[in-house]
């Protein structure tokens, strides 16, 4: 099944909900993932994601997007526990030798090393697939405008998400071309198999090139560049209201490094496992963290964001 | 107004000039019809207008433009901008924004005007084009007809004293390509807008054109009054490849078998008034015996249903049998499922359900590739089928990967058969567009496939290159050989075409001999069949279709010796 990754307006709250907004909460959560070690935070990272993704309707996207994270998260289990040999319950260990390495073993720690980075990859993904869902590219573009990144960088990172599709659609076209001409991509050896991708990136990039200069012609012919000061239709308009909501995004993050700070969240997997014992205190410092998280969802059904627009008044 | 003065333009890297001494003087309102063969120059005439040459592509350039008492070259573009406007030819390239309401403030931005002006220009801007509706629509849900309206919109916001459209309905559906001419006519007509428009296909605007200029290797060889310009012209026209609308083909054949044709008809409704007595004596010839197409059945389909996705289908329990020799035109409104049929047939696609037979043989159980020694295919743009760095070896390529032997002496017949000797050792996509063309097809047919699938082969083409690639599936037919095409050319399906298969909704509509389809129909009629349905009241049979047979049926008359050789 294809789905479509990009933005789709499907009118939820969280889909109307300001993007200064999202990107602090993403931002907190991603950050949150960053300096929390601790495998049972990170877990609880990545659960909190899932009543949001819920919400903005992305769950056929994120469940198609979350097995290749799991292939990708075996793989990082593997080379993990392939490479690291700190641990100390040792479950298998090889008899010859990798250079500089040495004699290889498989350790209880690195796997479980390995999980806990994977479930860290799961919740930055999962946050940002929020964030990628949810905000209108132009939006994004408008709030990176407001963070005063400079014009001409944002616009040509915005052109190039907005021509993603049709580089996709022409993949799949060339691709049809030359399997009708008896290519066969996936047969013989790898100098042909070079090739036979040759056969297809060589008339996409072409196509791509082609379709460069007809959008810089399309641009220079509707006043690009005419003036040093270019004025902006839409603009994303922060109200008291709205700041106060960012300031509520970042607000998990902010009580995570107060955590962070007070000890809590770190975790040691090598030698061996630390033993997680949990006391009171901190479970309602984890139960805390999960209402600040999950405040989003109250915040976006409270309000919802307005482009100023003067012909709206 | 706009001013030529003894243009003459060559592209940097390149030794001939594109634009050869122009001299013209486009007045206030004009609505001008721009025409002439691929690479004779009109793209580069028309980017001369609103500064892009030389501000954008730099090159030599001699003589001046003056677009409304501005010299191009002394103005920045951003500047010009806001005289001429261009509409290009494809509408997915030339839309930045995302949607429809900030593609139009686009260029407003980039003037810096203020939130309120721009408003106000927005409002108009949507409310002339009649998209208002659209407004807060995404870009990539419109259809190309839509995307085209946004296009001039967007454009229009600029409030530009001139219009230029190189080739805006050349990349749409024959209903998106009407509703585009149609606002382009009204803009011209009601606002008093400059409109210089470059369109192949003449029979759709010539009647709404106050001046034509056809160019021809870079020099105008023809500018004036429509009307005036056949009268005067057309022999001279004709052998440069000008293709005339079949209306003024058919008007010319009748003078030159020595009949008295008064007026000169533009639209149908004139035709019918002018070639009225001609028409009045016929006696309808004898009835067709018509043939089931039979013989030896090539492509087999059965309760064939597909889906991209879970939903929507996009085939809805197609049966169909296309025999040995036919040449068939699988026609339909966009998104109708014509492509999608015809992928089945050399197995790109494999039947949801049902069962799809190529000579016998089930696509499920075989491969593409298997399939492509029976199957050619040619997609639309012969770009798309071009890597290699010399022709020969783009030849080469399908032998190789097909594993045939003799591959030199292959190669060598195919670009003798293709007239491509002389390009053997080029670069395959610096050709024209027409070589281009050529060097796709004898890519897929070296192959020697049975069966030839072409999908929209005559789109954006002109009259010379259509003739010719017309010949060679003349030839191709000769040995025997199945030819389908997926197309919106009524035109070139009367003409060649026997079958016509119907596309609706996924379903099969109608399946039969094209004197049956196409005959009778209002928007699927080729223009001589419009003009005859007037003359039914008299006899004139209804399923005539090309100039040749209204000609033949005169002559079956012994209406005088109408030449009806083509």
């Amino acid at each position: 099944m294809r789905l479509n990754f990009c933005y789709q307006d499907k009118g939820t709250l969280i889909h109307h909900l300001n993007p200064f907004v999202k990107l602090a909460w993403v931002s907190s959560t991603v950050l949150l993932a960053l300096i929390f070690e601790h495998p049972l935070y990170l877990l609880l990272l990545f659960l909190v994601t899932l009543p949001v993704v819920i919400a903005a309707k992305g769950w056929p996207e994120w469940l198609s997007l979350l097995r290749f994270m799991f292939y990708l998260s075996l793989v990082i289990i593997i080379i993990n526990s392939l490479v690291m040999y700190h641990g100390t319950h040792v479950l298998l260990e090889f008899t010859f030798e990798i250079p500089t390495l040495g004699q290889p073993k498989i350790t209880l720690e690195a796997i479980c090393f390995g999980l806990g980075m994977s479930l860290r990859l799961l919740a930055i993904v999962s946050a940002f697939t929020i964030l990628n869902l949810t905000v209108h590219p132009d939006d994004m573009l408008l709030a990176a405008l407001k963070l005063r990144l400079p014009y001409k960088s944002v616009l040509a990172t915005s052109l190039s998400t907005r021509f993603m599709p049709a580089l996709i659609d022409d993949l799949g076209r060339l691709t049809d071309v030359q399997r009708s001409r008896g290519l066969e991509m996936d047969k013989g050896k790898l100098g042909q198999k070079i090739r036979s991708r040759g056969a297809v990136l060589i008339p996409l990039l072409s196509n791509s090139l082609d379709r460069t200069v007809q959008i810089a012609e399309a641009m220079e012919s509707r006043a690009f560049g005419a003036g040093k000061t270019r004025t902006y239709y839409k603009e994303i308009k922060l109200t008291p209201l709205g700041l106060t909501q960012v300031a509520a995004g970042f607000l998990p993050f902010i009580f995570g490094l107060f955590l962070r700070f007070k000890g809590y969240g770190g975790y040691r997997y090598y030698p061996s496992l630390q033993r997680i014992n949990l006391n009171w205190l901190e479970l309602t410092f984890m139960l805390i963290l999960i209402v600040l998280l999950l405040a989003i969802l109250p915040l976006a059904w409270g309000s919802k964001w307005e482009l100023k627009n003067w012909r709206r008044g | 107004m706009i001013k030529l003065q003894n243009l003459t333009f060559t592209y940097a890297g390149s030794l001939e000039p594109v634009l050869k001494e122009i001299n013209l003087t486009i007045t206030d309102g004009e609505f001008v019809l721009l025409s002439g063969s691929s690479g004779s120059g009109k793209s580069s005439l028309v980017r001369c207008l609103n500064g892009l040459i030389p501000h954008f592509y730099g090159g030599r350039i001699r003589g001046t433009v003056e677009v409304e008492g501005w010299v191009t070259i002394n103005y920045p573009l951003a500047k010009l901008a806001t005289k001429v406007g261009l509409v290009f030819q494809d509408p997915e390239n030339q839309l930045v924004t995302t949607d429809v309401e900030r593609e139009i403030a686009f260029g407003l931005e980039n003037l810096g005007l203020p939130r309120p002006e721009i408003s106000k220009r927005l409002e108009e801007a949507l409310d002339t084009v009649g998209i208002a509706s659209l407004r807060y629509r995404s870009l990539s849900e419109l259809s190309g007809g839509e995307k085209q309206k946004v296009a001039i919109s967007s454009v229009l916001a600029l409030k530009p004293q001139i219009l230029v459209l190189d080739e805006p309905t050349s990349e749409l559906d024959p209903q998106g390509a009407e509703d585009v001419l149609g606002i382009i006519s009204r803009l011209n007509d009601e606002l008093g807008l400059t409109v210089i428009l470059v369109e192949h296909r003449l029979d759709r605007v010539i009647h709404l054109v106050d001046r034509l200029i056809v160019l021809e290797q870079g020099k105008i060889v023809a500018d004036g009054h429509p009307a005036k310009i056949i009268l005067s012209q057309y022999e001279e026209l004709d052998k440069i490849g000008f293709g005339f609308p079949p209306l003024i083909f058919l008007r010319q054949k009748l003078i030159k078998a020595g009949h008295q044709v008064n007026d000169l008809p533009l639209t149908v409704k004139q035709a019918r008034t002018v070639l009225e007595t001609f028409f009045r004596t016929v006696k309808a010839p004898p009835p067709r015996l018509d043939k089931k197409p039979s013989g030896i059945p090539v492509i087999e389909v059965e309760k064939l249903w597909f889906a991209y996705q879970k939903e929507p289908m996009v085939l809805k329990g197609i049966d169909l049998r296309l025999y040995q020799g036919e040449f068939i035109a699988v026609m339909g409104r966009n998104a109708s499922g014509k492509t999608t049929l015809v992928k089945h047939f050399n197995g790109l696609l494999k039947p949801g359900k049902g069962k799809v037979l190529v000579n016998g043989q089930d696509i499920k159980k075989t491969t593409v590739a298997e399939l492509a020694r029976q199957v050619g295919y040619v997609f639309q743009n012969p770009n798309d089928h071009l890597f290699a760095d010399t022709v020969e070896e783009e030849i080469a390529f399908t032998l190789k990967s097909l594993g045939f032997e003799n591959i030199a002496s292959r190669v060598n017949d195919a670009l003798q058969r293709f007239n491509l000797v002389p390009y053997r050792k080029q670069y395959p996509r610096f050709l024209s567009g027409g070589e281009k063309q050529r060097v796709a097809l004898a890519s897929v047919l070296v192959a020697e496939p049975k069966v030839l699938i072409l999908d929209e082969p005559t789109r954006g083409m002109d009259n010379a290159l259509k003739t010719s690639l017309m010949q060679f599936l003349k030839e191709y037919r000769q040995q025997g050989h199945t030819v389908i095409v997926v197309t919106h050319d009524v035109e070139m399906a009367a003409a060649h075409a026997e079958r016509i298969i119907l596309l609706s909704e996924g379903k099969v509509v109608v399946d039969g001999h094209k004197k049956e389809v196409l005959s009778r129909a209002l928007l699927f009629s080729p223009q001589i069949n419009r003009v005859l349905q007037g003359f039914e009241k008299y006899g004139v049979p209804q399923d005539i279709l090309t100039v040749e047979e209204a000609l033949n049926l005169l002559k079956e008359e012994g209406n005088g010796s109408v030449d009806h050789g083509g």
